[in-house]
């Protein structure tokens, strides 16, 4: 791959150019989610305690650093290219290598959290596990699966300036849905609302997978394994179809 | 069609702009129907390019003038590929290099030598190819200590020492140049010119867009004059200047006799 160079170049200039003369500097990409984590364990933890789950802060934490690399990853990737315009306007070079760029970045602050909640949660629950083999396919998988959909929402917003909004708009709601602060298993009234929150919502396996094998020591189902291959083949494919109908305007759009 | 490294055709070629402020549709427009879209009707698109065809051999160098508006950017930007035709063909052979807008390819908060590397990459080279150039292109820039200041706190002009360093040294099959020499002072702009002559007499293609008729009369053997996204005229640059001068309408400048 002739542009492999470029990406890590942009990489790095992302990485500098965000938070460019603040006193943390790169260590914001830390600050966002961590001070999201401290909230929402202050939320279900203290205030809405939820007694069932045992060592909730830990079952929270795993969830919500997969739910935070999805959702931030497609919030940052959505501007991306209107972002770059001046570049693209003035040079000819793989379009895609702006909002990998910033899935990239993502993906980087994503490994940091997941090292570390991960940790203290083997360590904390004991669930060192052979499992832990499989982990490394489930990232992969979850990070074709937000890479296909930040190609998307990168080029479809530079066509529709209101797909940034409407994406923020839904994932506050697509939050509260996603299986982050409790078990769907738990729901054992609806059988319906059930399936719509396990299979409906597509971050619902990949949170389910990752939390399986850090905080249950286990492997995820064979069926939530598919789901997130399958999942992540899908979102590529589409992800990548759609950015190269949609980007020769590209130059005159952003 | 193939076409020779350093070649550049272009049939038939148009390409229309839209000129309205938000350039960007929104969702709900798709869906309501572009019709009963509650938008105003803004003027309608301009025609950029409207039918050039232009054949450029391996080893020309081509100057494009016209008046502010006929067409020249749009044609650099749709030669090197960065803007798609409406109709009509374009065909480019080998390596381009382009030196479009100063410091568009740049990282503000990069240092200079940084700028280097991202520049190259942009370009499509790899590291090493990109370290084994770098002595030649800091030494070229002449920034001296600059190069390891951060490109927000350049001037211009060092800009363009960095920018054309960098493009002088990335091997092009063809050079697109647009009016970015200008801000060089004239031992810098006299530098350019002889660098560009050494690339063309090493078989590179140039397309130069330029206001400054010297320049053009200078550097480039054959001249296009560009009218309304139209070819005016296209022939030899000691032809092309006065065509040009007497469409805008200024004197033709009489050659300083000593």
């Amino acid at each position: 791959m002739a542009h492999r160079y470029l990406f890590e170049q942009m990489v790095r200039r992302e990485l500098r150019q965000k938070y460019k003369g603040s006193a943390l500097g790169i260590a914001w990409y830390l600050v966002n989610p961590l001070v999201l984590m401290g909230a929402y364990y202050l939320l279900f933890g203290v205030i809405f305690e939820l007694q069932r789950i045992p060592d909730f802060p830990l079952f929270l934490m795993v969830g919500l650093i997969v739910w935070i690399f999805f959702s931030q990853s497609l919030l940052s990737a959505a501007p991306s290219l209107l972002d770059h315009g001046a570049l693209i306007r003035k040079a000819r070079f793989p379009r895609e290598t702006i909002p990998a760029s910033v899935v990239a970045v993502q993906a980087i602050t994503f490994v940091v959290l997941l090292v570390a909640v991960g940790v203290v949660t083997i360590v904390l629950r004991g669930t060192l596990d052979v499992a832990l083999l499989l982990l490394p396919v489930v990232l992969l998988a979850l990070l074709g699966f937000v890479l296909g959909l930040s190609l998307a929402v990168a080029v479809l917003h530079a066509h529709f300036r209101d797909v940034a909004p409407i994406l923020s708009a839904a994932l506050l709601p697509w939050f509260f849905l996603s299986p982050i602060f409790f078990r769907p298993e738990d729901i054992t009234g609806q059988a319906l609302a059930r399936a719509a929150l396990e299979w409906g919502n597509p971050v619902a396996p990949y949170i389910e997978a990752v939390r399986a094998i850090l905080y249950g020591g286990g492997a995820p189902g064979l069926d939530v394994l598919a789901y997130v291959l399958a999942g992540a083949a899908l979102s590529l494919l589409v992800g990548r179809a759609l950015f190269r109908r949609l980007e020769a305007e590209l130059a005159v759009l952003v | 069609m193939t076409v020779a490294p350093g070649e550049l055709v272009l049939e038939h070629a148009s390409r229309a702009f839209s000129v309205r402020a938000d350039r960007g549709r929104t969702l709900k427009e798709l869906i309501i129907g572009r019709a009963n879209a509650a938008r105003p009707p803004g003027p309608p698109p301009v025609q950029a390019l409207d039918g050039v065809s232009l054949h450029i051999r391996p080893g020309e160098t081509v100057g494009m003038v016209g008046r502010n508006g006929a067409g020249k950017s749009s044609t650099l930007r749709v030669l090197a590929g960065i803007v798609p035709l409406d109709a009509g063909s374009v065909h480019t052979g080998g390596q381009i290099v382009t030196l479009l807008e100063l410091g568009a390819g740049f990282g503000r908060d990069f240092t200079g030598r940084e700028n280097v590397f991202l520049n190259g990459a942009l370009h499509g080279l790899g590291r090493a190819e990109i370290e084994q150039r770098l002595d030649d292109i800091l030494a070229f820039s002449e920034l001296g200590d600059f190069v390891d200041a951060p490109v927000a706190t350049y001037s211009s002009g060092m800009y363009l020492r960095l920018a054309f360093a960098i493009a002088a040294h990335l091997d092009a099959d063809i050079l697109l140049i647009d009016e970015v020499l200008a801000v060089g002072d004239e031992a810098f702009q006299r530098k350019c010119e002889e660098r560009i002559a050494r690339q063309i007499a090493a078989g590179a293609t140039l397309v130069l867009v330029s206001h400054d008729a010297a320049l053009v009369e200078r550097s480039c053997a054959r001249t296009v004059v560009l009218d309304g996204g139209r070819v005016a005229f296209d022939g030899p640059t000691g032809h092309a200047l006065p065509f040009y001068h007497r469409l805008m309408g200024t004197p033709d400048p009489q050659p300083v006799t000593p």
